[in-house]
C-alpha cells in the first residue's frame, strides 16, 4: 500500500515498525505536517460542486433516480476541523483532559495507562473476533485504598459514585467508600441545596471537569470526568450504571429506603464490584451504550434460522425469553408472545453474565429487567455451552429449574448437530466485516452474497488498486458503524491497523459518541449528514429513516473518495444483511 | 454478623454558632476540607474512622451552621442521620436554653421512625475557659436536663483536652450498635405469571 502524499516516506517507515510498537504511529502523525489537508479545506467549495455537477464522476450521471438513496455531496455540511483544544490548568489535578491525543502520553492519564497498557490477551480462548481492548483489560474494582486526600484518585479521568439520599456512600469506582463519606456528603448536600432552591442540579463544570448528577429516588449516581465526553453521553452512562443496579435489586429497594431513611445498601451489593467495574469498561469500547442496539454475530443465514427455530420452540413453553450469545453478540433471540426485550437490557444482562463467575457455576439466578419491569424479579437460567456461547432462558416462574435445564439440553443438542457451534466459533476468530474486504463496485449485488466470499487478498489480481493516502480500506477507510433503526441492530468493522491499539480505538469510540450527540443534539439538530476532517480522522456521519451510518477514514483522505466509499460500504451492508443481521421473527418494540 | 463488618453513622452536630464545635471536630477529625463550605451551603462534612468492640466505625459528621438561612435545609441534611450530637458552651446560658429548640427542631426536619429512643449526645464545652470560673451551666443542671429528655449521654469537654470527644463518639457508636436493626432479608416481587406481568413501556404499538 503505497500512498503518494510528500509525507509518505514518514508513513512507511511507520508501517514498518508498526507492529512492534503502535506508539510509533501516533508520533508518525505527530511530524505529519497539515499543510495538505489546510489545501484541501480551502478547495472544498470548489470539489463540492464540480462533483454535484457531475463533471468528476462520470457514473454519477447515471444514477440520478437512485439520488435519494445516495449520499449527496450537496447534503455536506462541512463542520471543518475541529479545534485543538489546548490543555489548561483548572487547578484540579486531573485537569489534564484528553484535549490533544496526538501527543505523548500526560500525567493526568497515569491512572488510565496503567490499566491499559498491560497487553497480555486473556486467556480465555477468544482471539481476534473482540476487540482487542476487550481482551487487554483486568476486571474488579482498584485502587480500594485510595480516598479524597489521595493524589492518585484525584488524578482519576472519571469517577463514578452511587449515594443515597442521606449522603452515605454506597460505590464508588475508585476508593474505598466509606473513606469517601465525606465527599459523598458533599455531593448530596449539593444536590439537596438546589433542590431546596426548586431546582434540579444536572451537571456542574468546573476547568476540565465535568460533574454530572442523576437523582433516581433515594438513589444518587454521580460522574466527575476530565474525559471531554458530552454531557448527553456521560447521562446516559449514568442511566446504565442505574439500570445495572436495578437489574442486580430491583427498584422495590426504593421502598427500603422509603421505610428507613438509614438504610445501608452497600451489603446488598456485595459481590458485584466486577459487575459495575466491567460496565464502566463497556462505555470506552462498546458502541451499543451509545447507539442503543446490539449486534449480532456474523452467521450464515441458514444457521441463525436453525438457532431461531429452536429457541423459538421453547419460548412457545413458559420461557418468556430465549436468548444465545457468543460474549456480547448475539446469535439468536426470541421473545414469548409480545415480549420486547430493550437493547439496553440486552447489555446490561450479557454485561452480569459475563462479568460474574456466579453464572458459570450455579445455573438459575434471580434478575431483573429494568425495561422490560423493574420492579419485579424475573429468573434468568443461564448455561455456557462453550468459553464464550451461552444460552439465556429467563421465566417468571420460580421453580421452572428442571424445565428449563430440559430445554437446554434439547437446544444443545440441535446447535451440536446442525453445526451451528462450530460456525458460531469459527465466527468468533475470523468472522466479521473488514475495510479491506469492501468489495468494488463491479462485483455483483445479489442477494447470495457472502461476507466470506468477498475476502481476496490486497495483491489479488482481482482486487483494483485504488489510489488512497494512508492505510486501512479503500480510500483510506478505517472503520465504520452502520445502525439499522428498524432492526434496532448494528454492525461495526473488526479493527486493522492502524486501530490496533486499546488507546486508538478508545479514541475512536470516543469521537463516534461525540459525532452522535452532535447529529442528535436537540438544541441545533437532528442532522442528516456530517463531514469533519481534524488532525486525527475524516469522520462521517449519515443518518436516514433507515439507518445511520458511522465511518473513520485517514485524515488526509479524499472528500469525494470517502462519501463514495461510504455509499459503498452501505451498499455492501445491505448485500450481507442476512448474514449480519438477525431478521426478527419476533417483533422488538416498546 | 460479620465481626469486621465496617458501619457507617451519620452523625449532626447541631449548636449556637460559637459554642465551639468546629474546634471539637479540629480536635477529633482529620480535616480534608477547608472550612469554607459551611458559609455557602450550611454544613462541613468531615468523616473520622475509629474501631470499638472489634467493629470498625466510619462517622459521616454534619457540622452544620447555625444561621436560620439554611434552616430549610434540615430536612435534606439531617435524613438517615444514626445520631444527633448537641453542643453548647458551658460559659454561656443562651447556648445551653436552646438545646431544646435544636433537639426539637431536629426531631421535626428529621422525623426518624422512633423520636423517643432517637440517640442524642450533648456536650458541655469550653470547661476549661478562665479556670472554669466563667462557667454558668453547672454540670448538675445540664445533666438533669439531658436526663428528663430520656437519658441522654453528657460530656464534658474543651478543646485543650479532647478526649472526652472521643468517649462521646464511642457513646454514640455503642448507641448505634444497640439500635442496630435485624437484618431483613431483601425480598422484591416477582413476576406474577397469573397478572401477565404488564411490561413497562412509554410508546410503541404491540405490533
Amino acid at each position: 500500500m503505497s500512498s503518494d502524499s510528500s509525507p509518505s516516506s514518514s508513513i512507511s517507515d511507520g508501517l514498518a515498525d508498526l507492529n512492534s510498537d503502535p506508539q510509533l504511529v501516533d508520533k508518525r502523525f505527530d511530524l505529519l505536517s497539515l499543510n495538505e489537508p489546510t489545501e484541501l479545506e480551502r478547495n472544498h467549495p470548489g470539489n463540492g460542486n464540480e462533483i454535484a455537477d457531475g463533471s468528476l464522476s462520470p457514473e454519477r450521471n447515471n444514477n440520478v433516480a437512485e439520488d435519494e438513496d445516495r449520499l449527496r455531496v450537496g447534503d455536506q455540511r462541512i463542520s471543518g476541523e475541529e479545534g485543538l483544544s489546548s490543555p489548561s490548568s483548572s487547578g484540579y489535578a486531573g485537569g489534564r483532559g484528553s484535549s490533544s491525543v496526538t501527543g505523548p502520553s500526560r500525567i493526568g492519564e497515569t491512572g488510565e495507562i496503567d490499566d491499559n497498557e498491560i497487553q497480555k490477551l486473556r486467556n480465555d480462548g477468544s482471539l481476534g473476533g473482540i476487540t482487542g481492548s476487550y481482551a487487554s483489560w483486568v476486571p474488579g474494582k482498584r485502587h480500594v485504598d485510595e480516598d479524597d486526600a489521595s493524589i492518585s484518585w484525584g488524578k482519576r479521568k472519571k469517577h463514578f459514585f452511587i449515594l443515597s439520599n442521606s449522603g452515605k456512600p454506597i460505590y464508588s469506582r475508585y476508593g474505598d467508600e466509606h473513606k469517601l463519606a465525606g465527599f459523598t456528603e458533599t455531593l448530596q448536600a449539593i444536590i439537596s441545596f438546589v433542590e431546596n432552591g426548586g431546582d434540579h442540579v444536572k451537571l456542574v463544570k468546573a476547568g476540565n471537569h465535568q460533574v454530572v448528577f442523576l437523582v433516581k429516588g433515594p438513589i444518587y449516581i454521580v460522574c466527575i470526568s476530565c474525559t471531554e465526553e458530552p454531557l448527553e453521553s456521560l447521562k446516559g452512562q449514568l442511566e446504565f450504571i442505574y439500570g445495572q443496579l436495578i437489574l442486580i435489586l430491583t427498584k422495590s429497594i426504593n421502598r427500603c429506603f422509603e421505610k428507613n431513611p438509614k438504610f445501608d445498601m452497600t451489603p446488598l451489593l456485595g459481590g458485584t464490584d466486577v459487575i459495575f467495574s466491567s460496565l464502566f469498561h463497556l462505555f470506552s469500547w462498546n458502541p451499543a451504550t451509545f447507539l442503543h442496539a446490539y449486534t449480532c454475530l456474523p452467521l450464515a443465514y441458514a444457521s441463525r434460522q436453525a438457532a431461531g427455530a429452536i429457541l423459538q420452540d421453547v419460548a412457545n413453553f413458559g420461557v418468556l425469553f430465549a436468548i444465545l450469545m457468543c460474549k456480547h453478540k448475539v446469535i439468536s433471540l426470541v421473545g414469548a408472545q409480545k415480549a420486547s426485550l430493550h437493547p439496553d437490557d440486552m447489555l446490561l444482562l450479557s454485561n452480569f453474565v459475563l462479568s460474574s463467575e456466579s453464572f458459570r457455576t450455579s445455573e438459575s439466578l434471580p434478575i431483573c429487567l429494568p425495561r422490560y419491569n423493574p420492579m419485579a424479579f424475573l429468573y434468568a437460567y443461564v448455561h455456557f455451552l462453550d468459553v464464550n456461547t451461552y444460552l439465556m432462558l429467563l421465566t417468571t416462574s420460580s421453580d421452572a429449574f428442571y424445565h428449563l435445564k430440559e430445554c437446554r439440553i434439547r437446544i444443545e443438542v440441535v446447535l451440536l448437530n446442525s453445526n451451528v457451534l462450530s460456525e458460531v466459533q469459527r465466527s468468533m476468530i475470523d468472522g466479521g466485516m473488514r475495510v479491506v474486504d469492501l468489495p468494488v463496485d463491479s462485483l455483483p449485488r445479489s442477494g447470495s452474497s457472502h461476507l466470506g466470499k468477498q475476502r481476496l487478498t490486497s495483491d489479488s489480481p482481482e482486487m483494483p488498486r485504488e489510489s488512497f493516502v494512508g492505510i486501512g480500506g479503500p480510500a483510506g477507510l478505517w472503520h465504520f458503524i452502520y445502525r439499522s433503526i428498524y432492526l434496532d441492530q448494528y454492525v461495526s468493522s473488526e479493527f486493522s491497523p492502524p486501530l490496533n491499539s486499546l488507546r486508538q480505538q478508545k479514541r475512536l469510540y470516543r469521537a463516534y459518541q461525540r459525532l452522535y450527540a452532535s447529529m442528535h443534539d436537540k438544541g441545533i439538530g437532528p442532522h442528516k449528514t456530517q463531514f469533519r476532517r481534524d488532525e486525527n480522522y475524516v469522520l462521517l456521519c449519515w443518518v436516514t429513516q433507515d439507518f445511520e451510518f458511522y465511518a473513520a477514514f485517514d485524515p488526509l483522505a479524499d472528500k469525494a473518495l470517502a462519501i463514495k466509499t461510504c455509499n459503498r460500504v452501505c451498499q455492501w451492508v445491505k448485500d450481507v444483511e442476512n448474514e449480519i443481521f438477525l431478521q426478527g421473527a419476533s417483533p422488538f418494540s416498546w | 454478623m460479620a465481626s469486621r463488618r465496617r458501619m457507617l453513622l451519620k452523625v449532626i452536630i447541631l449548636g449556637d454558632s460559637g459554642v465551639g464545635k468546629t474546634s471539637l471536630m479540629n480536635q477529633y477529625v482529620n480535616r480534608k476540607f477547608s472550612n469554607q463550605y459551611k458559609a455557602t451551603i450550611g454544613a462541613d462534612f468531615l468523616t473520622k474512622e475509629f474501631q470499638f468492640e472489634d467493629r470498625l466505625f466510619t462517622l459521616q459528621i454534619w457540622d452544620t451552621a447555625g444561621q436560620e438561612r439554611f434552616q430549610s435545609l434540615g430536612v435534606a441534611f439531617y435524613r438517615g442521620a444514626d445520631c444527633c450530637v448537641l453542643v453548647h458552651d458551658v460559659n454561656v446560658m443562651k447556648s445551653f436554653d436552646n438545646l431544646n429548640n435544636w433537639r426539637e427542631e431536629f426531631l421535626i426536619q428529621a422525623s426518624p421512625s422512633d423520636p423517643e429512643n432517637f440517640p442524642f449526645v450533648v456536650l458541655g464545652n469550653k470547661v476549661d475557659v478562665d479556670g472554669g470560673n466563667s462557667r454558668v451551666v453547672s454540670e448538675k443542671k445540664a445533666k438533669a436536663w439531658c436526663a428528663s429528655k430520656g437519658n441522654i449521654p453528657y460530656f464534658e469537654t474543651s478543646a485543650k483536652e479532647g478526649f472526652n470527644v472521643e468517649a462521646a463518639f464511642e457513646c454514640i457508636a455503642k448507641n448505634a450498635l444497640k439500635n442496630e436493626p435485624e437484618e431483613e432479608i431483601y425480598l422484591p416481587e416477582t413476576i406474577d405469571v397469573a397478572g401477565g406481568g404488564r411490561p413497562q413501556r412509554s410508546t410503541g404499538c404491540e405490533c
